[in-house]
This record gives structure tokens, sequence and C-alpha cells, in this order.
């Protein structure tokens, strides 16, 4: 109940926010943008338009995590609004929890929006609307969810500037988590054993990323079979309560 | 108690030695200075601060208990809102933290958004509210779940005197409904006009503790004498009994430091062919108090009562309520 009703406040919170609107539009213009580009482009327009879309959509629901998520915390504790709600019977971590899954029922809005309005576009343009586009999106939400939970793992700890700067840079290098052991070959023992922990520490966004085969899934449709489908999905929830939990063992001890 | 205010600031140490008893169904005044450890007390009550070493407790329940908080109605200084919810969503989901069932959460929001003037804002949002309207939200929500106790962190800063006495009222009908109302406050004069009992706290330690009219004497401090038909160069005796002898060219005015004084210079007055005026004795009030205690005392000027309902202790702090 008071997870719910601190998930539903943050879900207005956001509703109520102009930059959610501004980063939509963003999407959104980029989705359009998308045609004018596969026309001037080399190769199938089509593709491009899809392969544009997913892009974008991706870096719309980044933007959203990262901006509102790193504030989430951080803006409650600056604010005050936190002391009335802690003095309430609301443990910590259910503020915690309500705060992520009321961002995460934002994405998730949003990002059916924006993805029934690029699928649709894509419909209107007769260019193929595959079950592999569909599994890139789904993916692109579990990514947010790992994302979210980053973000308000150091917006739990630090100010909304530092936790976008770390945020941003896990979004980053989680991309090419996979080529950071190689990295290490060559160089001393020692520095391929702190390649490897940060390797262990670090969100393998890699796995999320299925928007290349979903645009050129053909047969089928498929991008992914479902079973890795389920694979990455268990995987981006672990990884996400790992981080949350992380946060909690922060903030529950910390004084306001 | 120590804490620890960030990541890499050095720990704070807020209290020491706080024992603290709270009776049930009282109005008790948390006096000190600035930085004197009010807030820090109060924020280990509800859940928002922990202490290094002792313990609070609340109806008996450890305040670390969320079950305790049920209890506990609060209000911080200066509360702060969510900005784009309304006045009626505000108390709303309020009233959800407080786990209260639907039907309930909007029966008393309606109740306490007319027991605080507040039903024209209904569907205001917070952003547009001055600081007198929050300042009244804020109580609202404090009591939305009737909590038996009721913790408030200066209710009456920043508030006009109007408003003073509206939040005056409410506290006072609080304690005739049977809560128990703890709050800190500067504002001394509101203090004694509606406080059962005062704790004063000096540097994170309690320098005196009791009820307002134990604490209070009654003491005379001083007499001011004035009268007419005395000449100007008034009368030389009780100049000499006076701390202070002026005259204003109509009256003659005599400041003595006891009663008796004051008798011997009226028989001066009456025998000098004056007529007196004005005789007014000055007793302590709870101010001159504060200020007493909080510049000389070094140790506790307490005056004990056992039946302890909230109490916290401190060896660093403990706080029963």
């Amino acid at each position: 109940m008071i997870v719910v009703a601190i998930a539903l406040n943050t879900f207005k919170e956001a509703v109520r926010d102009k930059i959610l609107y501004v980063l939509f539009a963003f999407g959104a213009l980029m989705i359009l943008v998308s045609r004018a580009i596969g026309w001037v482009s080399y190769g199938s327009g089509e593709k491009i338009m899809a392969d544009m879309g997913l892009a974008a959509i991706w870096i719309f629901s980044g933007m959203v995590s990262i901006f509102i998520g790193t504030g989430l915390i951080y803006k409650e504790i600056d604010k005050r609004t936190i002391y009335t709600i802690l003095a309430k019977p609301a443990e910590r971590w259910q503020f915690l929890g309500g705060k992520y899954l009321g961002l995460v029922l934002t994405m998730l809005v949003n990002l059916t929006l924006l993805s029934g309005g690029f699928l649709i576009y894509l419909w209107l343009s007769n260019a193929p609307v595959t079950m592999g586009l569909v599994q890139a999106l789904y993916l692109t939400f579990i990514e947010m969810m790992v994302l979210t939970a980053i973000a308000i793992f150091f917006s739990s700890a630090s100010t909304p500037i530092l936790s976008a700067i770390f945020t941003t840079l896990i979004f980053y290098v989680g991309q090419v988590t996979k080529w950071i052991v190689e990295l290490g070959a060559g160089n001393p023992p020692w520095v391929q054993k702190m390649l490897y922990t940060v390797y262990l520490f670090l969100p393998n966004l890699h796995n999320f990323n299925i928007r290349d085969k979903a645009v050129l899934a053909t047969e089928n449709g498929l991008a992914v079979p479902y079973a890795e489908l389920g694979v990455v999905t268990v995987y981006g929830l672990a990884y996400a309560s790992a981080v949350l939990l992380a946060a909690h063992l922060i903030f529950s001890r910390r004084n306001f | 108690m120590t804490y620890n205010p960030g990541l890499f600031a050095k720990s704070k140490q807020a209290l020491t030695a706080l024992d603290l008893d709270v009776p049930q169904n009282t109005i008790f005044g948390f006096l000190g200075h600035n930085g004197a450890g009010k807030t820090s007390t109060i924020k280990i009550l509800v859940g928002l601060q922990f202490c290094t070493a002792g313990q609070a407790w609340i109806m008996g329940g450890d305040v670390r208990q969320s079950a305790t908080r049920k209890r506990v109605g609060f209000m911080p200084e200066n509360p702060y809102f969510y900005e784009y919810l309304t006045a009626e969503e505000t108390l709303d989901f309020y009233g959800r933290l407080s786990s209260m069932d639907r039907a309930s959460r909007k029966k008393r929001t309606s109740e306490l958004l007319a027991l605080f003037s507040l039903e024209h804002a209904r569907h205001v949002p917070m952003r547009d509210f001055s600081k007198g309207m929050r300042q009244r939200v804020g109580l609202a929500q404090a009591i939305m779940h009737h909590p038996p106790v009721v913790i408030l962190d200066e209710p009456m800063s920043g508030l006009d005197p109007l408003g003073r006495r509206d939040v005056r009222n409410i506290i006072l009908s609080l304690r005739d409904a049977g809560q128990t109302v703890f709050f800190s406050s500067h504002i001394l004069s509101d203090v004694e006009e509606i406080c059962d009992r005062v704790c004063v706290l000096n540097q994170g330690k309690k320098v005196a503790e009791g009820p307002l009219s134990a604490l209070l004497t009654g003491k005379v401090l001083e007499v001011k004498l004035a009268a007419s038909g005395i000449a100007a160069a008034g009368i030389p005796e009780a100049a000499r009994l006076a701390v202070r002898t002026w005259h204003d060219g109509v009256l003659y005015h005599v400041i003595v430091t006891t009663e008796e004084k004051a008798q011997a210079v009226k028989s001066m007055i009456e025998a000098a062919g004056g007529v007196l005026r004005v005789m007014q004795p000055h007793r302590e009030s709870l101010e001159e108090y504060f200020v007493r205690v909080t510049d000389t005392t070094p140790g506790v000027a307490s005056v004990q009562s056992g039946d302890g309902f909230a109490t916290a202790k401190a060896k660093a702090p403990e706080v029963h309520a």
C-alpha cells in the first residue's frame, strides 16, 4: 500500500514535470526524422527507419532514466519533502522501492506510447512490423529498469550532477563491458585483475541490445529466441534488484 | 549522540546525556537556542536520525520501528510539500502513507480542510500556497491519522499573530482531545501561554525541565512605583532603597527589588504628601527564566515527575515520549 502510494505519486510527479514532455517530443521527432534520413541514405530506407526509430526510443528512455532518476531521491532530501514521509509509518525500503517503481511505471507508459507510435508509423510507411522489433523494445524497457536502479543508487548517496555523470558513464561503459576484460590482455596481472573486477560489477547492457538483429529479422520475424529473451530478462531484474539492495543499504543508514 | 551529516563530513556531537520524560496528555515545550539540539532530538523521535548511543521510545515502542510511528504525527520546521499536488491530494497522500482506507481518507481530508480553513484551497496546487497555509497543511497532515502523540518542530515559526493564535488554539484542542503535543519553539510567550511542562536545552544538554508552574516560581524580580505630587528633587530616603529613580515632570518613578522595599517606599511617598498612582510587581517570565538558565546554569535545574508516558534517555540521549 505504502509502496504503491509512493510509486503513484512519483508517476504523478513525472507526468506533471515538463522535462518528460521535452524528452518525449525529442524521441518522437527523431522517429519522424528517420524517414527523411531513409530517403537520403544509401540502402534500404525501411531498415534505416526502423533502426533510427529503435535508437531514438532507446536514447529517449536513457535520458528519462538519467535526468529524472538521478534527481529522484536527492530532490526529496533537498526539498525536505522526505521529512514528512519517513516520519509516517513508512519503511525506508518502501520509500526507495516506491520511487523506483514510480519511475519504472513512468518509463513503461512513455515507452508504450512511443513504441506504439513508432510501430504505427512503420506500418503506415509500409515498412515491415516484426515481432523482433517488439522484442527489441521490450529489452530496451528491461535495460531502463537496470539504468533507473543505477540512477536511484547514485541519487540516494550523491548530488544530481554527480549522479547524472556516474549514471551516464555506466550507461556508456555498460554497452562495451564485454570488451573490458579483453583490454587487459598483454598488461600486468594486477591490471587484468582490476579490469576483471570492474567487469564483474558493471552491468552488461550490451545484452539488452538486439536492435540490429531486430531490424534484420526476417525469418519468423524474431530477433532472438524467447528463451534468450527470458535469460536476459532474469539477468536485468537480478542486476536491478542487487543495485536497489545496495542503494537501500546506504539509504537506510542515512541521517536526514 | 553524534551523527554523520554526510559522506565526507565530520560527525557532530548533537546531544549529551539527554534524559527526558513526556507525560501523556500534556503540552510539552522544548526550548533552546539555535543549535541546542532540539531538532536533532525531534528527528530521533520520528526516525529521521539515528542516535549513536541511548534509546528513545514513544508509548513503549522503539522509535526506530515503523509501528511506533503509527502513533506519531510530525510537522517539521517550515514544512515542504510536493508543489504539484493540491491540498486535497496532499492530505490524501499522507493518509495513504498512514495506511488509512479510501473512505476514512476522504472523510478526514474534508474534516481537516474545514478545521484549518483551507476548504477554498482544496483544489489549489501547493506551489500557490502562502507560508501560513503551508503551515496549516503541515499541521493537518500531522494529525491526519489521529495520532496520540503529535510532535511539532517550530510550529509558530514565521506566522503572523493571527496564524500563531490559530496554531496555539489547535495545540490546545489536541490536548483537550486527549493527545500529547511535544513542540519546539523560539516564541517563548506562546510556550508560556499553552505549555504544561517545558524542557530547556543548551548546547545539547538539558539545563531545566519541569512543569511551568514549578519552574516559574512567581518570584518578584522588581516592583515599579509611580507617584504624583512629589517635588522634582524626589525623596532621598526612597532613592537609597531603589535601584533607580527619576522624575518625568509629572510622576516620580521608583524601582525597587523586593515587595518589602516597595511597601517602605509607598509609606515614604504618602508621608511626603504624594499620591501613589502605580505599584506594579514584575515576576520572572519564561523568557527571563530561559535567558537565566541558558546563560549561566552549569548543571540541571530539574523538577521531576514520575509517571512517564513519553521518554527519551541518553547516555548520550534517552527520550521517552
